[in-house]
């Protein structure tokens, strides 16, 4: 069984975006959302002693990951690969998985009204291809591919190399997207953009975000119906009755 | 426009038979069997890309009539499957709900947006007899051409059979001129694009002012970050920690407008500590005793007050040089007209790669192969005894016949009536607002036009102003002339083919033009039936296969790079003159300019001025993405970027809305300030492209600000005639203020 990895190479990305915009060709993001963004951090020094790096953020796959738990319905699973992953049919678009990520990797794909986020482009994984990210990059930054297999340039970079998860002391939870660079851009990303410690929403909000759904859908069934059947009378008359 | 059937939509869908349909338009391409989501329906057509002009090898999906995602192909010999922020929103411009749907004539006072929809008929007739009346007032050539992109090569044919020789692209004398004519002088070719700078496999990197990254072309940056990561130094002389600049082993910021002289201290340690390719240049250049004798006084000492770059410093770089010539790319930038002595510093930058004996060799620049042509053969072209009246090869010698033309020269003549009066102007993919410096010139050149044709893809503020506006088929809808691509390690052919028909009522740029040339007499000039036809002429010498190349959109040839791999048929080495790298340039001298570049001190600001500098976001082309749905999202508007010390000046702090006023009283619309380390504290810098002013745009409406309404004032190279733009000052209005 495979188990995905990513590295992101710091020194070779040129935050120009490119996997942004593959990502959300190839998945229909709707504006307002992302699977992967790329963010400059900030500037540390002064003019002229400064350094600046970029930090591609998407879903780690955790090992551990705070969504699956948070999730209410098991909608957000975890495959044997590893790989975190949505059943949309049993996804309630509560939210509860977005705040849980320590990484803001996740969203609510407002066209769909459901959790979204990236899965290492697992459907063209399992035809043999690379990840649209991976695959667009020009600056050869994303690399992707199996740390079971000790041949890949993952397994090198992992464990061979310096490549390095986005933890903290107080979270770490296994992220399996990994950064290689300079230590000091490495550094200046984790003060950036650290993770945060996941946000729980209580039970009883999940389910009334739920229910009011449900309340609304309710109303609208019946008022729906009650239209439908004041207009089917109207055209058919009494006749109806008659039968 | 029902851009809502999506690809996972239409995957869903049950019906296989529709698919198919759409997916050949206009071409008789073999598809190739579909792979990436092993679904029967989807097609891909193999075309290249024009969100820029680097033109990268793209698979259109296709599926239901409707491209439904771009890719990267993998099969390109240059950009091997990768696509940019803007290649992979491609179908954002194909999809845009502002295109210009329907040919249009103008129905109100120019400027104000009122239009009539018109037939292609009545279009193309109203076209045809204004070209014909304005041809018997006042002869051909009082009709400009301002032409960009390759699709404009059939309505370049089509102004030189009608008779003008008044046609003029900003890819010169407002970009790239400066840089060929010097490399040309120097070395006997232009550098070209895509330019063939070997950084793949250079050991040292020299970036003056390219921001490459910011600026992306994918194969470009694909070889500037392997190169790094083999281990190549960089070297980048910007006064902006640009994203390469923060990748560097030397940032050096250096006073705006002081490279000459810093290039010249280069070649004076080079030469003063016998340090140069000396083999290399007793066999292939002449000038080096000139040379020497030139930079002697030019030492690091000398430059560093100049340049505000330390003696030690510009002395430890070249050592770096020296290390590992002649690995060294010296890029020779690409948009480069920045201060009026241009030519001469593009010519410094050649010299440092002759004296590095860089030229042909692995790790410098490496030298293009040929490509055999089929040609097309052509009634003559009508002979013009009125002359260009831009300025072109007499009051600008070296802005030849075989240059791009200088397109402020069109504007100016228009303006002055001078040699002769110009009285129509036709633009295709060209914003001559945004491209041509002095807009306030070009404004009121278009004021005083009689007829103004515009063919362009999308509304952009130009098209308010025209008579008469042709909507153009996108990229992704239409054929344009194959790319010969000559200055790569395997130079190479490519094609642009349609991957969908053309939507609402656009045409492509091909069809236009020889629609027109038919009621204008000259259908003799366009003797093909069709694209195809078009096609198969142009690649007949090079036997390829049709449908492999329209398959697999580019065919690559054996390419000779380098000096050792040069044949009898590549010609000669250094087609100059005197068939050597001419360091001191013979043509220079008999046209009485310095044939050895000097340093002269540029304007400084007024008190209370910073200079102007601007460049490129990697997810924008020029002013041409701004309205892209996805791109805009990226980037919806630009900053200015003011160092910490001088926003303090101003009372400004980061996030603040500010307003630009330049030392003509110009004032910018309101942008947003980005206070930053990042910057030399004498210069502001702003991403070119923004602050639209075409209502009919709606996501680039008043988006940011406009650099190119700041430069009112420009230094122009006298040598071949391109607007330096680096001239102009402004300092920092607070935006309520305006």
């Amino acid at each position: 069984m495979p188990r995905y990895a990513m590295v992101i190479d710091q020194e070779r990305c040129v935050g120009c975006q490119s996997c942004t915009v593959a990502c959300k060709s190839e998945w229909d993001v709707p504006n307002g959302s992302a699977r992967t963004k790329v963010r400059q951090t900030g500037t540390v020094g002064q003019f002229p002693q400064l350094s600046k790096a970029f930090y591609v953020s998407q879903c780690n796959q955790c090992d551990h990951p705070t969504c699956v738990p948070a999730c209410p319905t098991g909608a957000t699973y975890q495959d044997a690969n590893g790989l975190v992953r949505i059943h949309r049919d049993l996804c309630i678009g509560c939210g509860a998985c977005v705040a849980a990520c320590p990484y803001g990797a996740r969203y609510i794909n407002s066209s769909l009204g459901k959790a979204d986020k990236c899965d290492f482009c697992a459907s063209r994984v399992e035809k043999g291809l690379q990840p649209a990210c991976v695959a667009t990059c020009p600056a050869h930054a994303k690399i992707f591919g199996d740390l079971e297999d000790r041949s890949s340039d993952v397994f090198r970079m992992v464990y061979r190399e310096s490549a390095r998860r986005m933890e903290t002391t107080t979270i770490a939870i296994g992220p399996n997207v990994y950064y290689r660079g300079k230590p000091e851009h490495a550094e200046l990303v984790l003060v950036s953009f650290a993770p945060v410690p996941p946000r729980t929403i209580a039970p009883a909000a999940i389910w009334s975000s739920v229910l009011n759904k449900f309340i609304y859908l309710a109303v609208g069934a019946t008022f729906l119906g009650q239209a439908v059947a004041f207009f089917h009378q109207l055209s058919t008359g009494e006749k109806q009755f008659d039968e | 426009m029902d851009s809502k059937i999506t690809r996972r939509g239409f995957l869903k869908t049950t019906s296989l038979a529709a698919a198919v349909t759409g997916a050949t338009a206009g071409s008789s391409a073999e598809l190739r069997p579909p792979a990436w989501r092993g679904d029967t329906r989807v097609q891909q057509i193999a075309t290249n890309c024009e969100m820029c002009f680097w033109r990268c090898g793209v698979m259109a999906e296709v599926a239901d009539g409707k491209v439904v995602k771009l890719q990267g192909n993998p099969d390109h010999p240059l950009t091997k499957g990768q696509l940019c922020a803007r290649g992979n929103a491609g179908t954002q411009l194909l999809y845009d709900p502002d295109r210009l749907k329907y040919p249009m004539i103008r129905a109100g006072e120019r400027g104000s947006g009122r239009f009539k929809r018109v037939s292609w008929d009545q279009a193309l007739d109203l076209f045809a007899s204004r070209l014909t009346e304005l041809k018997k007032k006042y002869g051909p050539e009082s009709v400009a051409f301002f032409p960009h992109g390759v699709g404009a090569g059939f309505f370049g044919t089509l102004m030189r059979a009608f008779g003008t020789p008044n046609s003029a692209e900003p890819a010169f004398a407002q970009c790239r001129g400066p840089r060929d004519v010097g490399y040309q002088l120097t070395f006997g070719r232009p550098v070209n694009s895509p330019e063939p700078v070997d950084l793949e496999e250079a050991k040292a990197i020299v970036l003056i002012g390219s921001h490459i990254g910011e600026n992306v072309f994918t194969s470009q940056v694909t070889n500037f970050i392997t190169g790094l990561q083999r281990g190549a130094k960089l070297i980048v002389v910007d006064p902006r920690f640009s994203t390469a600049a923060s990748k560097a082993d030397y940032w050096l910021p250096i006073k705006p407008g002081t490279d000459i002289a810093l290039l010249l201290a280069w070649m004076n340690v080079l030469i003063a500590e016998s340090l140069y390719d000396k083999q290399y240049i007793e066999q292939y250049a002449t000038g080096m005793k000139e040379l020497e004798a030139h930079v002697q006084g030019f030492t690091p000492e000398w430059a560093e007050p100049i340049t505000e770059i330390s003696a030690s410093r510009i002395r430890e770089t070249a050592h770096v040089m020296a290390d590992v010539m002649p690995a060294v790319a010296v890029h020779p930038g690409r948009h480069v007209t920045w201060y009026g002595d241009d030519t001469q510093r593009a010519r410094a930058m050649a010299i440092l790669t002759g004296l590095l004996g860089a030229y042909g060799r692995k790790g410098g620049m490496f030298l293009p192969t040929k490509l055999k042509q089929g040609r097309i053969p052509l009634p003559p072209f009508p002979d013009s005894e009125r002359g260009r009246v831009d300025g072109g090869g007499t009051t600008y010698p070296l802005a030849t016949e075989e240059s791009q033309g200088l397109t402020q020269g069109l504007v100016q003549a228009t303006l002055s009536a001078k040699p002769y009066p110009i009285k129509g102007w036709i633009i295709y993919g060209q914003n001559v607002l945004e491209s041509i410096p002095q807009r306030q010139n070009t404004l009121q050149a278009i004021e005083q036009l009689e007829f103004l044709a515009v063919v362009d893809v999308l509304p952009v503020e130009q098209t308010q102003y025209a008579d008469l506006v042709l909507p153009e088929a996108t990229y992704l809808e239409r054929y344009d002339p194959p790319a010969f691509v000559t200055t790569a390690k395997r130079p190479y052919v490519a094609i642009r083919q349609p991957a969908i028909e053309p939507m609402y009522e656009s045409k492509p740029g091909w069809w236009i033009a020889k629609q027109m040339a038919s009621r204008l007499g000259l259908a003799g000039y366009f003797p093909w039936r069709d694209p195809d036809d078009h096609l198969a002429r142009l690649l007949a010498p090079l036997s390829v296969n049709m449908t492999e190349l329209k398959s697999l959109g580019a065919v690559s040839f054996e390419g000779h790079p380098y000096i050792e791999d040069r044949t009898e048929q590549d010609g000669p080495l250094f087609p100059t003159q005197s068939g050597k790298i001419e360091l001191s340039s013979s043509v220079l001298q008999d046209l009485h300019f310095d044939p050895l570049p000097r340093f002269t001190a540029p304007d400084s600001p007024p008190p209370g001025f910073m200079r102007l500098i601007y460049g490129r976001a990697p997810m924008h082309s020029f002013a041409r993405t701004e309205n892209n749905s996805w791109l805009n999202e990226l980037m919806a508007e630009n900053q200015v970027w003011i160092h910490t010390s001088s926003a303090a000046k101003y009372d400004v702090r980061n996030g603040y809305k500010v307003v630009l006023e330049n030392q003509d009283g110009v004032r910018s619309a309101p942008l947003i300030a980005r206070v930053t380390e990042e910057i030399r504290s004498d210069c502001v810098y702003m991403v070119h492209g923004f602050g639209s002013r075409s209502k009919a745009l709606s996501k680039a409406y008043k988006k940011g600000a406009s650099d190119a309404e700041l430069i009112t004032r420009v230094a122009v190279d006298p040598i071949m005639g391109a607007t330096g733009m680096r001239v102009n000052f402004v300092r920092v209005l607070a935006a309520d203020r305006s």
